[in-house]
């Protein structure tokens, strides 16, 4: 089983609020000085794809996009955590590329790497959370697509695969080769990686893709059909307010207020 | 004279197969020993010195428990006067009536002998009213064939010592005879006998006592027992690390990560193994195992020993490899492993001076490191700590979310202080420790002293991951510390939590990171003594000191932050039963304050049920986990102590002061 798991790395989401800031210029987080993690539903994507192989052999490939540099910490931890190859492709646009046209990326990326059985992603970043890379992907790669899987199996040449539902989840046979965006589950919780492992990580190579040598991921041809226009941090505002006169005079003022605001 | 030499000759081909059988099994036990790796660095001897006579010979913490504690110093001293019996009766073998040299004779000396005679005897009583009248369930887990074959063996040769004793007075009239006030007595009972008859007794009774030694010399290296010998060595050489600091481990270089195998242990931790005597106490003193919970000091030793026992004859024959059950998983499950709080309760207590936690650990290094299994809330912990410096899932704070408002200097600021004051990543990310925090700096800048803050470029100092065994993680955040410690030019550290001052003051020298470390009650106690805080006000009320684990047994420091206490005018301390030495720990040791406490009683609120039997008005801490250990034991068992820092305390007092 040949399986790609694509891992985007985003600002940790337990950033405390202090430090979370919108670059004005880029409209994008800005990234700078802030640790940086491996998105939320990739990591599950990752285990779901350790599991299958553990279970039936194969090959894992992590697939990141990003700047020199940074994309080392996220390879580095996929590869310690058993994935067997790594390609990072150099991004020179940073980071703030929209799903559409990571999607391309990628897709470009994955055509290089070749042959695949299976492309796993998670279902949602924990960023932007547009949830459109796997269909995307799975639309230009011609193949199958499931979003919010959570589990998988390969039963007689058959992947079974569970995907959420709002009451339950289906249980549906995908035919090969498929894209899979992935959901968190108990079954999937990403393992820690051994010690052992870690440090064989740190001399695995890595396959670092100038981007601009992927053919067809060219941004400068047809827009992505979306543009971000502004970013802006919800704004909380809280203000006191003592209402005047005696107890029973606050009390009427109190429950006329609450019936206006239809709390009452 | 036929008759001398004939029974000298047996005497000794006795001696010779009995000692035979003895040093046989006992070089046996050192090569098993000598399975473990070393070296392990010995402490200075002086200090060895100091724990054998404090120790062995005043008993120091065998005393510890009253009743068995008089018993075994009866029993001891006991056995080390009446060695001076055996080596006559030995030597009347041959010369029939002989006595040592001098003071063999003397009946001040013969006295001496009965005494301790008598208070052997006594010990043996006490014993058996422990063991069958009071049970207390330490002894539980015991072996009792063996402990009660040990009584017997004592009794047996204690009375015919004394008959022995009694008949040669009836016969020979001895000079010592003068002096032997209890074997009088006995000979007084032979006094209408034939002097045949006594003659009988009198070699019955010679026979019986050689014997019975002869017996016991080949018996000592079974079972608990061979603590008579191993105990001293045990002592002798013990490690050279402080308490609280665990092993560095060569995570680079090593084979294998942590034990997985009897045979992966140190030397010094098999001699442990071979020194336990089983008393139990341990792990009646173990606040995991007295809330119901699985792990079991002692059964860590006993059943280490019985392994060891086991394979490792095998093992030195050359067998690669034994058949056995997992030591990791099957003899100890992992819930046992991970229920240590490494409070280093059982060590404080172990007469043995064995090393309980150093084996958890290594263990939980096997686990951590080499299986990557370990809980799935502690791997959340390892995670944080990996991704972002803490092990605070969730925190959303700031590391300087507290000094908002505080005037405290800030080294990546450029701002240069003679005191770092580390924070810590309990204290930083939980609001309830931002109160203390806030008001050691208070106290801090009343008396002028000179603070700076790393604020984000603090990182965990690595105490929880070396405690879950991740000794990887740990060396990695130490090192990452160290380097910013050094590019600021810090020499003086002072901090509010007991677990970073352990880790910064005895587990960074091991990485080369060199520093005069403070806890903050430390500080604030000598900056009372020298009259740079003076606590006025008068808070009126009842406190009692929880004493961190980390801070007490790991560092020994019991009086500073009493002596703070001690200092606010109107403030009556009260004690636990359970502190100082004996203080139990709040729940959050060793890692598991990131591991729910499922399994019997929940070890914080136990804890919190000593604070209440006090009637004491407020607990006061001195570490940011007990404090939040605390905080949510008196919440959810609805006690009305309210939990403080010592540093929350006294900045009151002088708040008070002001006013």
């Amino acid at each position: 089983m040949e399986i790609i798991v694509c891992l985007k790395q985003v600002v940790d989401p337990e950033l405390p609020a202090r430090d979370f800031a919108i670059d004005p210029a880029t409209r994008r987080q800005v990234r700078e000085g802030r640790p940086l993690v491996i998105s939320t539903y990739d990591e599950n994507a990752l285990e779901v794809a350790l599991q299958l192989k553990d279970r039936v052999g194969g090959k894992v490939t992590a697939l990141t996009l990003g700047p020199q540099g940074v994309a080392g910490d996220a390879i580095r931890l996929a590869l310690a955590m058993g994935a067997d190859e790594a390609v990072a492709v150099d991004d020179p646009h940073g980071v703030g590329l929209l799903g559409v046209e990571k999607a391309r990326v990628l897709t470009a990326a994955i055509r290089r790497i070749g042959r695949f059985d299976l492309v796993l992603c998670g279902c949602e970043s924990a960023d932007w959370v547009e949830r459109v890379v796997g269909p995307l992907l799975a639309e230009a790669l011609a193949a199958a697509c499931v979003t919010f899987v959570s589990r998988i199996e390969l039963r007689n040449g058959a992947l079974l695969v569970r995907r959420m539902a709002d009451e339950g989840f289906h249980q549906l046979e995908v035919r090969l080769p498929a894209v899979l965006s992935v959901t968190s589950d108990e079954t999937n919780r990403p393992r820690l990686p051994k010690v052992k492992d870690i440090m064989t990580a740190r001399r695995k190579p890595v396959q670092v893709w100038p981007m601009a040598d992927l053919s067809g991921t060219s941004l400068d041809g047809d827009a992505p059909g979306v543009e971000v226009r502004d970013v802006a941090l919800p704004e909380r505002t809280a203000r006191c307010e003592f209402l005047p006169g005696d107890a029973a005079a606050q009390v009427a003022a109190l429950t006329q207020r609450l019936r206006d605001l239809k709390l009452l | 004279m036929e008759i001398t030499l004939l029974r000298g000759a047996a005497v000794l081909l006795l001696l010779a197969v009995a000692a035979g059988i003895a040093v046989r099994k006992l070089l046996l036990i050192y090569r098993l020993i000598r399975l473990g790796s070393g070296p392990v660095p010995l402490a200075p001897l002086g200090v060895r010195l100091r724990d054998l006579v404090v120790q062995v010979l005043a008993h120091s913490k065998v005393l510890r428990r009253p009743a068995s504690g008089i018993l075994h110093f009866f029993i001891f001293w006991g056995f080390l006067v009446l060695l001076s019996t055996i080596v006559q009766a030995f030597g009347e073998a041959f010369v029939p009536g002989w006595t040592l040299p001098v003071i063999g004779a003397a009946p001040w000396f013969a006295f001496l002998q009965d005494v301790f005679i008598v208070l052997v005897l006594v010990g043996i009583g006490i014993a058996l009213w422990l063991r069958l009248a009071v049970r207390p369930k330490r002894l539980a887990g015991q072996d009792p064939v063996g402990a009660y074959m040990i009584l017997g063996l004592i009794t047996g040769i204690m009375v015919t010592l004394l008959l022995s004793r009694g008949t040669a007075i009836v016969l020979d009239a001895p000079r010592w005879a003068a002096g032997a006030e209890v074997s009088r007595v006995v000979a007084g009972w032979f006094a209408g006998a034939a002097r045949g008859t006594v003659g009988v007794v009198a070699a019955v009774s010679w026979w019986a006592h050689l014997l019975i030694i002869l017996y016991f010399l080949t018996w000592i290296p079974e079972g608990k027992h061979l603590h008579l010998i191993t105990l001293v060595p045990n002592i002798l050489l013990r490690k050279a690390r402080p308490r609280g600091a665990l092993a560095l481990l060569d995570v680079e270089h090593a084979d294998r990560l942590g034990a997985s195998r009897v045979e992966h242990f140190t030397w010094k931790d098999n001699l442990d193994v071979f020194a336990c005597m089983e008393c139990g106490r341990c792990t009646e003193v173990c606040p995991a195992n007295s809330t119901g919970k699985e792990l079991d000091p002692r059964r860590l030793h006993t059943d280490l020993r019985k392994q060891l026992t086991k394979v490792g004859p095998a093992l030195l024959a050359g067998a690669g490899d034994v058949p056995r059950p997992a030591l990791v998983g099957e003899v100890f499950s992992e819930a046992f492993l991970w229920q240590c709080l490494t409070c280093g309760a059982c060590v404080e207590e172990c007469p043995a001076t064995n090393e309980h936690i150093d084996k958890i650990v290594e263990m939980r290094r096997h686990l951590a490191m080499e299986e990557a299994r370990v809980p799935e809330t502690m791997a959340d912990a390892l995670r944080s700590l990996e991704a972002r410096g803490h092990p605070f899932r969730g925190a959303g704070l700031a590391r300087d979310a507290w000094a908002d408002g505080v005037a405290v200097k800030r080294l990546p600021a450029g701002e240069r202080a003679e005191w770092l004051l580390w924070v810590g990543c309990a204290a930083a990310l939980n609001e309830r420790n931002h109160a203390p925090l806030q008001a050691l700096v208070r106290l801090l800048q009343a008396a002028r002293l000179d603070v700076g803050i790393l604020g984000d470029e603090e990182a965990c100092t690595g105490d929880p991951a070396r405690r879950m065994g991740n000794e990887y993680l740990f060396q990695t955040l130490a090192r990452q510390n160290i380097e910013t410690l050094t590019a600021y030019g810090v020499t003086k550290i002072v901090t509010l939590c007991p677990h970073c001052y352990n880790t910064l003051r005895h587990e960074y020298p091991q990485l080369g990171g060199r520093y005069e470390v403070w806890h903050h009650t430390q500080l604030l106690a000598r900056l009372i003594d020298e009259g740079r805080i003076r606590p006025g006000g008068a808070a009126a009320s009842t406190i009692t000191f929880h004493d961190p684990c980390y801070l007490g047994r790991h560092n020994g420091e019991y009086d500073a932050p009493r002596r703070v206490l001690g200092a606010i005018p109107g403030a009556k301390t009260v004690e636990m039963a359970q502190c100082r030495e004996r203080s139990f720990c709040c729940g959050a040791g060793g890692g598991l304050y990131w591991l729910e406490d499922r399994v019997g009683q929940r070890v914080s609120h136990v804890r919190t049920s000593h604070v209440a039997a006090t009637g004491a008005q407020v607990v006061a801490t001195a570490c940011p986990f007990c404090m939040l250990m605390l905080e949510d034991a008196a919440a959810a068992t609805e006690s009305t102590a309210r939990p403080l820092d010592v540093a929350e305390l006294l900045d009151r007092s002088l708040a008070e002061e002001r006013h």
